[in-house]
């Protein structure tokens, strides 16, 4: 069932001539296989911003959702941690002031609330290598990975031991074990993860990239923030 | 595992076609190293002593042995094949050595893929006709094989390596005679021996996996440009590890490197994270140097693995080499054993009260062969003690030479791997005699810490599944 989703939305993306998957698509895609991700939904209004806040629980992070806007940091359009309605009526009053400035064609359909989650930001990547064909990437993630590069590798598929010797490989492993206040992150399920994605593109060869990052390890849980997921061109495919 | 590679490395019957009785040909190395092993003795008790057939259409008689005008013309099976002709001649010779029912063919000649598309095409046309007929190419463009426990040297090298434990793979064919001589000299051996050329056909995988089988190989050492099925690598290579060690130097590690590895052997190197990752997933031990490739395959091939419950002792007859021993240790991350007081004990009964009470156990410049007989024991014997290093800086009080017979009588019977280091001792009697006892001597400590190195991991390799149990 879930392949077939997943087949689906990959059919979907390339007969519209594209090959990176929206967030949308990539959370339901990997939704799909058993990775969750933070609560998240759309509201048209403020009203509907409210309730589903209200819903989400505090704090949460509220976006633009327009299909005109694709930097939606530049026009004010990201506002964090907002921790109570009167944050939300703020946030949503300057933030639809700031894009009618900035951008008065642009056809705001409303805006994205999501969950906030505070923890140990983890990464699990996959890439393509020539000769070896897809590899599985993790570490720590969010900033860290751009700054330290502190990650480990692995070529898809990857058998259990392989997913704990690479989470142990990487320096950062202290903070993952709860070093120094950080909290731990339940390993087993990083491992069930990495084993997630893994077989999921042994099983999909249209897929060139990925990133799940920041992957959010949180009160012995992990909870996916953000997703990319990027396709092979047709004529990539053979 | 495909029979037909059993057959390359043991043959019933050869057939060398190109052999010839000219002095500078290839083919003429060849038939003289088949017949003789090492083609400079001239000695037919070190050639291999199955059926040999010389096949060359322009002479009656090679080596006192009857030619043949063509493979067909042979009234005989044939078994494996070695081709040294020029390179427009080799898929003629491919097309009768599939006709005539030949298991495996290995092709000397050059001039093919590495060449560029032409090249490319044409051996890709030879694989084809071989798999038609079920015959199996090695090369072309390679140095040949050896098989050491058939006396088999179809090479054009110039020296015949011993006999031992270590099975080789290269894709360097000058690699190949450079490593037969520095072996020859540090006295280890080999069981098989391939210069693996083009792998239009076998490649890495299929030599591996035949080691794998093979009864007198204990450790599989790699010299690895770029791998040719990598994918299939990876998953042979992780099945041989479980019963078997691999070790492997990878060059074209860096960009500059990788840019030369481009025009040699015609193969485009990979990219370095995907063949560490694939090191580790496999249980490959990596070497990064030539020497480490060899200090490693010498201690995998000769001693077994450590347990992972305790550390590595040092023992050592001075300060400094002992230190560096210590350095190199930390840098890998060996852990080292702590002394318990019963050894410590132990080792005030043998040695003089300025010894060094801890770990590296140094037991003084004026140590005798006796105080080190003495100490290795009380070592091995300590449970705290997984592993054990010697290393011996020369002077003058001690004999060398009874003092590597003392270290062998002592570390003999035991389960722990030992590693010894004569110190810049090359060649001495010393050093030959611990090395023909099974004990890898390295010349510098360091060397001897990355050997034992070598076999933690293998133990941790073992022991995988066990250590991540969930």
């Amino acid at each position: 069932m879930a392949g077939i989703e997943a087949s689906e939305v990959f059919g979907k993306v390339l007969a519209e001539g594209r090959t990176v998957l929206s967030l949308d698509e990539a959370r339901s895609v990997l939704e799909s296989i058993g990775i969750k991700f933070n609560a998240y939904g759309f509201a048209g209004n403020l009203e509907e911003a409210i309730q589903l806040s209200r819903k989400i629980g505090y704090p949460v992070a509220m976006k633009i959702v327009s299909p005109d806007i694709i930097h939606k940091t530049e026009v004010g359009g990201v506002k964090l941690y907002l921790q109570s309605e009167l944050d939300i009526v703020h946030a949503y009053e300057q933030m639809m002031e700031n894009v009618r400035k900035l951008m008065p064609n642009a056809r705001v359909l409303g805006v994205s609330v999501e969950e906030m989650l505070r923890g140990t930001e983890l990464v699990i990547g996959v890439t393509r290598d020539e000769q070896f064909g897809p590899m599985l990437m993790f570490g720590l993630g969010g900033i860290w990975v751009e700054i330290y590069k502190d990650v480990s590798f692995r070529i898809i598929p990857l058998e259990r031991v392989d997913a704990w010797e690479m989470i142990h490989e990487i320096k950062g492993i202290e903070i993952i074990e709860g070093a120094r206040g950080f909290e731990p992150v339940n390993k087993k399920k990083v491992v069930d993860y990495i084993m997630k994605v893994s077989s999921f593109v042994e099983k999909h060869q249209e897929i060139e990239e990925m990133d799940i990052n920041p992957l959010m390890g949180i009160r012995g849980d992990l909870y996916a923030i953000d997703a990319r997921i990027i396709l092979r061109g047709r004529e990539e495919q053979k | 595992m495909d029979e037909n590679i059993r057959y390359m490395f043991h043959p019933r019957s050869i057939a060398i076609i190109g052999a010839s009785n000219k002095l500078w040909k290839v083919g003429h190395a060849v038939i003289a190293n088949v017949l003789y092993g090492d083609c400079l003795r001239r000695d037919r008790h070190l050639g291999y002593k199955g059926k040999i057939y010389p096949v060359n259409p322009n002479e009656d008689v090679i080596f006192n042995l009857p030619a043949y005008p063509s493979i067909l013309a042979i009234p005989d099976e044939v078994d494996l094949a070695v081709i040294a002709v020029p390179a427009r001649a080799v898929p003629g010779v491919i097309e009768e050595c599939g006709k005539k029912g030949v298991k495996a063919a290995i092709i000397i000649s050059a001039g093919f893929g590495e060449t560029g598309e032409e090249g490319r095409r044409v051996e890709e046309a030879m694989v084809k006709t071989a798999r038609g007929y079920g015959m199996r190419i090695l090369g072309p463009n390679c140095l040949g094989i050896y098989s050491l426990y058939e006396d088999l040297n179809t090479t054009f090298a110039r020296a015949m390596p011993a006999r031992g434990p270590i099975s080789f793979i290269s894709q360097s064919g000058a690699f190949c005679a450079s490593v037969i001589q520095y072996s020859l000299e540090e006295h280890f051996g080999f069981s098989n021996f391939v210069s693996i050329g083009n792998k239009s056909d076998i490649d890495d995988a299929d030599i591996i996996e035949y080691y794998a089988t093979d009864e007198n190989t204990k450790c599989v050492a790699m010299y690895i440009e770029a791998l040719k099925n990598a994918r299939k690598f990876l998953k042979v290579a992780r099945e041989v590890c479980k019963k078997m060690p691999i070790v492997a130097l990878k060059s074209g590690r860096t960009e500059i490197g990788r840019n030369a590895a481009k025009s040699h052997t015609g193969s485009i190197a990979g990219n370095d994270i995907a063949y560490e990752a694939m090191f580790r997933q496999t249980g490959i031990y990596r070497a990064r140097t030539m020497s480490e490739l060899f200090d490693a395959a010498r201690a995998l091939a000769y001693q077994p693995p450590p347990s992972l419950d305790g550390g590595i002792a040092i023992v050592t007859n001075s300060g400094g080499p002992g230190v560096v021993a210590t350095d190199a240790a930390s840098d890998l991350g060996l852990p080292l054993a702590k002394l318990s007081e019963q050894t410590i004990n132990e080792l005030n009964r043998v040695c003089p009260p300025e010894w060094s009470h801890r770990n590296p156990v140094d037991i003084l410049g004026d140590a005798s062969p006796d105080r080190y007989a003495e100490s290795i024991r009380v070592l091995l014997e300590a449970k705290e003690v997984s592993g054990l290093i010697v290393i011996t800086a020369p002077q003058a009080m001690t004999d060398p030479e009874t003092l590597a017979k003392r270290i062998v009588e002592a570390a003999r019977g035991t389960h722990k791997p030992v590693i010894a280091s004569f110190v810049g001792m090359i060649s001495s009697p010393a050093e030959n005699y611990v090395e023909t006892q099974g004990i890898p001597e390295m010349s510098f400590p360091e060397d001897a810490v990355f050997g034992m190195h070598a076999l933690v991991h293998r133990a941790r390799i073992l022991r995988r599944e066990e250590i991540w149990q969930e």
